[in-house]
């Protein structure tokens, strides 16, 4: 059905935003979407196509650039979950998303995702941005479409692994801090019924080709975390705690890697090196 | 005619429009109607002025039994004092649900055959939500054995006509027992619900009647609670009112920020139905045509997210439903961030020579626009913004469906929105003209308004139907005389 897993995740994506629109009240227009999805397709051909040729390359100007795909899932990732009220932010959240794909990276590998990079520094730098982590309620159907979608990509780059270490650790810190302070099963599940959280576990967090290469070590690093955003939430009242800590703890991948080596995700048998980012 | 020169009458009626209307609705246009103050039965309100970590809570009081059997019990997440605490005006109250609530705006088509003719606007609101108190108890006995019980006592003071114990607990059990033996009638079930805020060091804000007090004073109701704290939590504690309520209830939040729109991080929050067209006669009920819309859109949303009914900035208004507050207002209402009169006089020493409440609240100015500008001419704007933004929201909640407190977050939204519902009135003179496809148009545009109206509320369609005035064919009125210059000037 889809040559690739990114053709399989800009599909999902791409109903999750039309479902988003179409059902839940969003407040995004489109030409803030736009102005996401040109930036980050602009800065990719920046990257991939301009700057190449400058530099003495044979490349066509006006060609599509080699990983517009990648662009694509960031541009559709930042759309789901970033807000604003400004173009210059969304657009600022776009391009420093891709770029930090080609500026910060440790060998031949980046280690931020760029949607959660694009978003920190939307979060930090403008007065107007926002993430709401309420905006997909806790409606079952949505969060069995999630799982069904998000398993399916997971099946296919195989990094299933890394979204059950994150909910497990974070389902279990939150079950003891649910227990401990005595509230019953139905709010704790009400608690983990959350369709920002799921997305964010299974479309984010397992990112191939940010995130440690090993088994091991991806299973260390989504526990510490869904650790670090358990403590952000539930200790600091950050409600934007899950991407703070996987911002935070992006910089571990390299370190990770050297721990446990193992060779570097690729998407198809062919030289693209291309990453799935959402 | 040339465009230029029509600038100047038009001016000219622009201005006359200003100068005319009445002080009321200075900003507003007309009022239409004015609907039932209760329509919310069982509704608390609040007002939650929050800047970074610091909020001032205020919490409203209508509770309608005997004075010696109130009882309010609040958990607060950080120990305060008797400084943090004041009594608030209750006015303030109203004056926010006045100016942010679901609102009915007329508009009259012009004459068919005279069609360069402006229309003309209008616009009511319904007003009031009721509030209930979040405990229930009797006058409390003197205080002993808190410490076997494990409840300290952090402070006790009296503020107006209320008695304030500020009680930090070990055990729940304790607090319970404590409470109970204090003549606070609590329900059964309270101390599961009040351990997980003593586990989480929350302190509870316990009020009741300073019954000579309130006798002496010169209000007839008890007024609202204001609390002042400083807390990273962004939260309302409401599972302790679930415990004694019968089946849903309802809750309006005034959330008011220097930065943007407030909404829920653990439910959604979504905004009510707007801007639609619904039938003329809903002028006469428009109390029960909201009632009935927000029940069907709770339904819809399966009973389980917030409605925003209004989100704007507090220094304009359009259509205004109440004249915007004043900055005095805005401090009552916990609006620290706001300078205080000196301070405002200080930094601007014109303005110093004048009392504050003989200056007009906002400099009125025409704001550009191409939507409707009649509205807008009469819609106040200020020169220098007030950095206050109002999110109200209504939460209607129940056991079942809203097992976690509210939890929110201030988000850089400042984009505006409002609960308003459109009155479009046909033009039903004599007509001069053939105004039979005018009449058609208005008779489908009707039918569409009863769709609409139908669906909104969940109203059986065929009962709704015999309510409109449905706007039926008429033979043309022919001029009178010799009108020899008729056809002249109707061609413009």
């Amino acid at each position: 059905m889809f040559k690739d897993a990114r053709d399989a995740q800009i599909a999902f994506l791409g109903m999750f935003l039309v479902l988003g629109i179409s059902t839940r009240d969003w407040t995004i227009q489109p030409g803030l979407m736009a102005a996401i999805a040109a930036s980050c397709l602009l800065t990719q051909w920046l990257a991939q196509v301009v700057i190449p040729k400058l530099q003495g390359q044979v490349i066509k100007l006006w060609q599509l650039p080699p990983s517009w795909k990648s662009a694509l899932i960031t541009a559709l990732g930042l759309c789901l979950l970033l807000r604003g009220n400004h173009y210059w932010s969304m657009a600022l959240a776009g391009v420093v998303a891709i770029a930090s794909k080609f500026l910060l990276r440790v060998g031949n590998k980046h280690f931020f995702n760029p949607a959660n990079f694009g978003i920190i520094v939307a979060l930090t730098l403008t007065p107007d941005a926002w993430v709401s982590p309420g905006q997909w309620g806790t409606q079952a159907w949505y969060l069995l479409l999630f799982l069904g979608a998000g398993g399916l990509v997971l099946k296919w780059v195989g990094r299933w692994e890394t979204s059950a270490a994150f909910l497990c650790t974070y389902a279990g810190l939150e079950a003891v801090r649910y227990a401990w302070l005595g509230w019953t099963a139905d709010v704790y599940l009400h608690k983990l019924m959350s369709g920002s959280l799921l997305l964010f576990a299974l479309f984010m967090v397992t990112d191939p080709r940010s995130i440690p290469n090993a088994r091991q070590a991806r299973v260390v690093w989504a526990v510490l975390v869904a650790w670090l955003t358990f403590l952000l939430q539930e200790e600091f009242f950050l409600t934007t705690g899950m991407f703070w800590a996987l911002f935070v703890l992006a910089p571990l991948t390299p370190v990770l890697d050297r721990i446990w080596s193992a060779p570097q995700f690729q998407f198809t048998a062919s030289k693209e090196s291309t990453p799935l980012t959402t | 005619m040339k465009p230029s020169s029509l600038f100047i009458p038009f001016s000219l009626i622009l201005l006359l429009l200003v100068s005319f209307v009445p002080p009321a609705a200075a900003f507003c246009g007309f009022f239409v109607s004015q609907a039932d103050t209760s329509l919310f039965n069982q509704a608390s309100e609040v007002i939650i002025a929050r800047d970074h970590h610091r909020t001032i809570l205020t919490i409203a009081n209508d509770y309608q039994g005997e004075v010696q059997d109130f009882a309010l019990v609040v958990p607060v997440p950080v120990a305060i004092t008797e400084d943090q605490v004041q009594v608030g005006d209750p006015k303030i109250l109203q004056r926010l649900d006045e100016f942010t609530a679901p609102r009915l705006v007329e508009y009259f088509d012009s004459d068919p055959c005279t069609p360069q003719t402006g229309a003309s606007f209008g616009f009511s609101t319904q007003g009031g939500i009721g509030i209930i108190n979040f405990g229930d108890g009797k006058n409390a006995a003197p205080l002993d054995n808190a410490a076997l019980l494990g409840v300290t006592i952090e402070d006790r003071f009296s503020i107006g006509e209320y008695d304030i114990l500020l009680l930090s607990a070990k055990e729940s059990e304790g607090l319970e027992t404590w409470l109970r033996q204090n003549n606070y009638q609590l329900p059964e079930g309270a101390s599961k619900v009040l351990h997980p805020y003593i586990r989480q060091d929350f302190k509870f804000f316990v009020a009741k009647i300073n019954l000579a007090e309130f006798e002496q004073s010169e209000f007839q109701a008890l007024r609202p609670l204001q609390i002042a704290y400083e807390s990273p939590r962004f939260s309302l504690p409401i599972r302790l009112g679930m415990l004694n309520a019968q089946g849903a209830q309802d809750l309006i939040v005034y959330a008011l920020t220097p930065t943007g729109r407030v909404e829920l991080t653990n439910y959604r929050t979504v905004p009510i139905p707007s801007d639609v067209n619904i039938p003329e006669f809903v002028e006469d009920e428009f109390g029960a045509f909201y009632q009935a819309l927000f029940q069907t859109s709770y339904e819809t949303e399966n009973k389980e997210v917030a409605f925003l009914e209004y989100a704007w900035d507090m220094s304009w208004c359009d259509p205004c439903a109440a004249n915007p507050l004043t900055p005095e207002e805005l401090r009552q209402a916990g609006v620290f961030w706001l300078p205080s009169p000196q301070a405002r006089a200080e930094s601007q020493p014109n303005a110093a020579t004048q009392s504050p409440s003989a200056l007009p609240p906002f400099p009125v100015t025409p704001l550009p626009s191409s939507a409707s500008p009649v509205v807008n001419l009469s819609s106040p704007v200020q020169q220098n913004p007030t950095p206050v933004h109002i999110t109200r929201l209504h939460v209607r909640y129940a056991r079942d469906k809203f097992p976690e407190d509210l939890r929110f977050q201030t988000t850089g939204n400042r984009e505006n929105y409002q609960g308003r519902y459109v009155i479009q009135r046909p033009y039903r003179e004599a007509p001069t003209c053939d105004v039979s496809d005018y009449r058609a148009s208005v008779r489908d545009r009707q039918s569409q308004e009863l769709e609409t109206l139908a669906q909104l509320t969940g109203w059986d369609k065929k009962q709704l139907h015999r309510k409109v005035d449905w706007l039926e064919d008429v033979p043309l009125v022919k001029p009178q005389g010799d009108d020899w210059w008729r056809d002249l000037f109707s061609t413009e």
